[in-house]
């Protein structure tokens, strides 16, 4: 009966029971489990300074076998293997002169602690659901240790489903699956539906989703320019119900199919016009106007202005191309003086 | 004297006797509370005092779950380890002493009837768990209150830049999720019914003991019996299912000879976040005074016809 | 009223008490088909050996140990209920009391179990304390009382809930004469007021002074009971003791018996004064008579 109010989570697994002594057992069981899993997590934190890992790893085992309901000790646990004991032998291994021994510790001791991080991790998120802690651990495991954005993307999207995820879960979600090939339509949607909503709220964006924003509608109007003819584009573009992405794919197969710049700055103004386009339009349009050495100077005007006023719009290759412009822009001025 | 006056002072002090009366159970309670008290049993105050304040400022540099599950632990370890000690030691301590100093011949042969005085002495000693449980929540919460406010100026000083609403409101949220909380009452009072259940426990043993060493281990026994009842129960019944009256009958009596008191153990839900429903508390209750009246009964059965 | 002056203080018929040893066949009769009777305001001395079945009695009448077989009874109720425990007040031998409470916080406990409302146990406690004269001693804890005092508690916990009948057990047992003589004092008043008391005691001497009637006890039996002075005189003898007996008086009545068939003179000198008397004598400790006038 207890067990459907969830108070009888625990009957302790052979292993557990093998690891504890005789005394820690019963007192376990006599009301005092969750003080001798504090007493273990205290060990296992000097086990951690003394860098002794085989015991870091057996203790936080008890703490999370004695109270496996408590989020806290597997995210201690996962973090003490997968990060400190692997940033330890990672450390280590660059230091040693013993070839032998700092191959050991990159191709057996860091995989281990790092896998052995990652399996605490999966199982406190199986043990604490309701929790946004530990399926973020194991996300954060694959995109930071094993750089596998589509298992963390994963995981992160289970971690910001739960109730008390604080919302930048939801923005790893949107970052790492923007990092997916392949999946770019569906990072579209989800980091559109993130720069959206931000937007519309008065909570500033980050930088990350403008940027993956701009790369993925960038990458979605080039396969589109790329794939489809003039004729079809500009049917879509016209259509009723069109949105500014379709104007900017037909922009994209202008400037980059048809090295047609006048069209495209026709279009691209168009966009820049649309009040539902990123503010990124804007630059892009001032950044295509420069091309042409009749609006140079102009266009460099008007680009140092949106500098000052949003920096945020500007990329680095931007950055690069705006100095460049600069540049030239002085020159031929010093040219006219002379 | 004159014979008058003998007479008047006799029919002025012409009680009827009761059956059952309240106030001899109170005045033998009241009588148990004050000797325990007077033994100086609330010394063990300092105790708790140095224990849960040395649990704060041992470990410094852990996060602010660690500490305050720490201090949480620590204050319902000793919490439940005094309690089950006072109403197990306790009991076992006063009524073979009682017999011992032959105290019981002064007590019995005033018109009180022997489950009184057997009520009496368990009520007092519920009222010394009961008492002691108050004092040690009132600065186990006076402690994590104060902790818990002092770990979220830590944390927002932390922030480089200054904190915003939000965050402060985020990290407040979070932290006092760990804090003071009416959840932790709730636990106390588990703790207090475990330990009720003990000193039942206690009660009977020593109405069949002959010293007080041989209560408290044998109630020892019973009480760590107790606690793994459940998981023997399990290990016979798995699924849960009793089949046939022999074995429903068979665990009865493992029921009532060793109470389940891992059920009481709620402060690991609660250390966890699990919120208690009423009807566990109200079961747990209930269970409680099911235990007290049954061991009451046992206790008297043994105590009724006890040659003194 | 009248009919309660019928009742006898205590009736204990053919009242047989065996305790059975653990774990052997044989059994111990601490009592053997005894009988006896307290008529109401009766000083009774139960007098006998240690180990010859006083205490044993005492216990089955106050109800603490049930008897095997035979029947005892308080007032006319059955010392099996609890409400015979109402008229009776018991001061067990060397009683031993909770220590951390203060003489007068004892007093009232008891007086609590008695049922006594908070106005009389008041009352009750500061009668009492001037009557064993503890009232100087009232707020210190009994850890800290005499042996003497304690009896002298004992006694007034004994008399709290005004009892028609009051049972001593050994109360002068380890009590230094003058709180022995306190005692026997306290007996005279509880008779005076028309209380009965059952006292019991191994030393006979204690005894002769204050009970009006007493029963010889012996290997669980009661083997003579009766008035004290028809119990100890002897019928054959008769004793003259003479003040500042001038010789030639001695010489007539030496003459005197000489000259009768019968008389015989067994024993003549000075009387000796007991070795109490003098001990009170010597420590100047009130004497019964200083105790009566004040």
């Amino acid at each position: 009966m207890l067990k459907e109010q969830g108070f009888r989570d625990w009957a302790p697994s052979m292993s557990a029971r093998e690891q504890l002594t005789q005394a820690s057992f019963v007192g376990s069981i006599g009301g005092f489990r969750s003080l001798i899993a504090s007493i273990y997590d205290l060990r296992a934190h000097q086990a951690f300074l003394d860098k002794d890992w085989a015991s870091v790893e057996k203790f936080r085992g008890i703490t999370t076998s004695l109270q496996p309901r408590f989020a806290k000790h597997w995210d201690l646990a996962a973090w003490d293997l997968a990060w400190n004991a692997y940033a330890y032998y990672r450390n280590k291994s660059e230091w040693t002169e013993d070839g032998i021994e700092s191959w050991q510790m990159k191709n057996i001791m860091m995989p281990r602690y790092l896998e052995k991080g990652l399996e605490f991790a999966k199982q406190g998120a199986e043990w604490v659901p309701e929790s946004y802690r530990l399926a973020m651990v194991v996300a954060d495991i694959y995109s930071q240790k094993y750089n596998d954005p589509e298992l963390a993307s994963q995981w992160y999207f289970k971690s910001s489903q739960a109730g008390d995820a604080p919302p930048f879960v939801f923005r790893a979600y949107a970052t790492h699956l923007a990092r997916c090939e392949g999946k770019e339509e569906e990072a579209y949607e989800v980091t559109s539906l993130l720069y959206r909503s931000t937007r519309s709220s008065n909570r500033s964006l980050t930088l990350t989703v403008r940027r993956d924003m701009e790369r993925l509608e960038d990458h979605i109007a080039l396969i589109a320019a790329n794939t489809m003819s003039l004729e079809q584009l500009e049917s879509a573009a016209l259509k009723n119900g069109s949105t500014y992405l379709d104007f900017a794919k037909l922009g994209m197969h202008l400037l980059e199919v048809k090295k047609d710049l006048k069209a495209a700055l026709a279009v691209y103004r168009d966009i820049a016009n649309d009040k539902n386009a990123p503010f990124f339009y804007g630059r892009k349009l001032l950044m295509l106007l420069a091309r042409n050495p009749a609006n140079e100077e102009q266009a460099y005007a008007a680009l140092k202005k949106l500098l000052k006023r949003s920096p945020e719009l500007f990329r680095r290759q931007d950055l690069i191309e705006f100095t460049k412009l600069e540049t030239s822009l002085g020159a031929s001025n010093d040219n006219r003086k002379k | 004297m004159s014979a008058d006056k003998v007479k008047s002072v006799k029919e002025d002090f012409v009680v009827p006797h009761k059956l059952f009366s309240l106030s001899r159970v109170w005045a033998i309670a009241l009588n148990t509370f004050t000797q325990l008290v007077r033994m100086k049993v609330f010394y063990f105050m300092l105790i708790f005092s140095v224990l849960i304040i040395g649990a704060n400022f041992l470990f410094l540099n852990f996060t602010f779950e660690q500490e305050l599950k720490i201090l949480k632990d620590v204050s319902f370890g000793a919490m439940t380890l005094f309690a089950s000690i006072f109403s197990i030691v306790g009991t076992a301590l006063l009524i073979p002493k009682d017999i011992e100093d032959r105290t019981l011949y002064t007590i019995l042969t005033k018109p009180v009837p022997r489950f009184e005085y057997l009520v009496g002495k368990l009520i007092g000693i519920i009222l010394l768990v009961a008492v002691s449980l108050v004092l040690m929540s009132f600065l186990f919460f006076a402690v994590l209150y104060f902790r818990q406010h002092a770990i979220l100026a830590e944390e927002i000083k932390m922030i480089r830049g200054g904190a915003t609403d939000a965050q402060k409101e985020y990290l407040k949220e979070t932290i006092f999720a760990q804090g003071v909380s009416p959840e932790l009452i709730l636990g106390v009072l588990a703790v207090f019914l475990k330990a009720a259940v003990a000193a039942g426990v206690a009660l009977v043993v020593s109405t069949f003991a002959s010293s007080t060493l041989f209560t408290i281990i044998v109630s020892l026994v019973v009480y760590f019996i107790g606690h793994a009842q459940s998981l023997a129960l399990e290990y016979y019944f798995p699924d849960g299912q009793m089949y046939g009256a022999l074995q429903t009958f068979i665990a009865g009596i493992v029921a009532v000879v060793f109470p389940n008191l891992q059920m009481f153990n709620i402060f690991d839900g609660i250390i966890t976040g699990q919120s208690i429903s009423t009807t566990l508390m109200l079961r747990l209750i209930g269970l409680t005074g099911f235990y007290l009246t049954i061991y009451s009964m046992i206790s008297w059965i043994l105590f009724a016809k006890k040659e003194l | 009223m009248m009919a309660e002056e019928i009742i006898p203080a205590v009736q204990i018929n053919n009242l047989t008490k065996i305790f059975p040893v653990p774990f052997r066949k044989e059994k111990v009769i601490a009592v053997n088909d005894l009988s006896l009777c307290v008529e109401a305001g009766e000083v009774y001395g139960l007098i006998g050996p240690n180990g010859s079945g006083k205490s044993t009695t005492m216990k089955v009448l106050l109800g603490l140990i049930s008897a095997t077989s035979g029947s005892s009874a308080v007032f006319g109720l059955s010392s099996s209920e609890t409400a015979s425990r109402g008229s009776v007040g018991f001061l067990p031998e060397n009683p031993y009391f909770y220590k951390y409470l203060t003489g007068a916080e004892t007093l009232s406990f008891y007086g609590k179990l008695c049922g006594l409302s908070r106005r009389k146990i008041k009352e009750r406690t500061s009668e009492l304390l001037s009557l064993v004269d503890l009232e100087n001693a009232k707020d210190r804890r009994l850890g800290g009382y005499s042996k003497g005092m304690l009896q002298r508690i004992g006694l007034a916990q004994a008399l709290v809930g005004d009892p028609r009948l009051v049972v001593l057990d050994e109360p002068t047992a380890g009590v230094d004469p003058a709180g022995s003589r306190k005692i026997r004092d306290l007996i005279i008043e509880l008779k005076q007021r028309g209380i009965s008391v059952i006292l019991s005691s191994h030393l006979l001497e204690q005894v002769q002074e204050v009970c009006d009637r007493v029963g010889i006890i012996f290997e669980g039996k009661l083997v003579k009971e009766g008035k004290l002075e028809e119990l100890i005189e002897i019928e054959s003898q008769t004793e003259i003791i003479l003040e500042h007996a001038e010789p030639k008086i001695l010489d007539q009545i030496n003459e005197l018996v000489q000259a009768s068939e019968e008389t015989r003179v067994l024993r003549s000198g000075k009387p000796k004064t007991t070795l109490e008397r003098l001990f009170l004598k010597e420590t100047g400790a009130e004497s019964e008579d200083v105790r009566k006038d004040s």
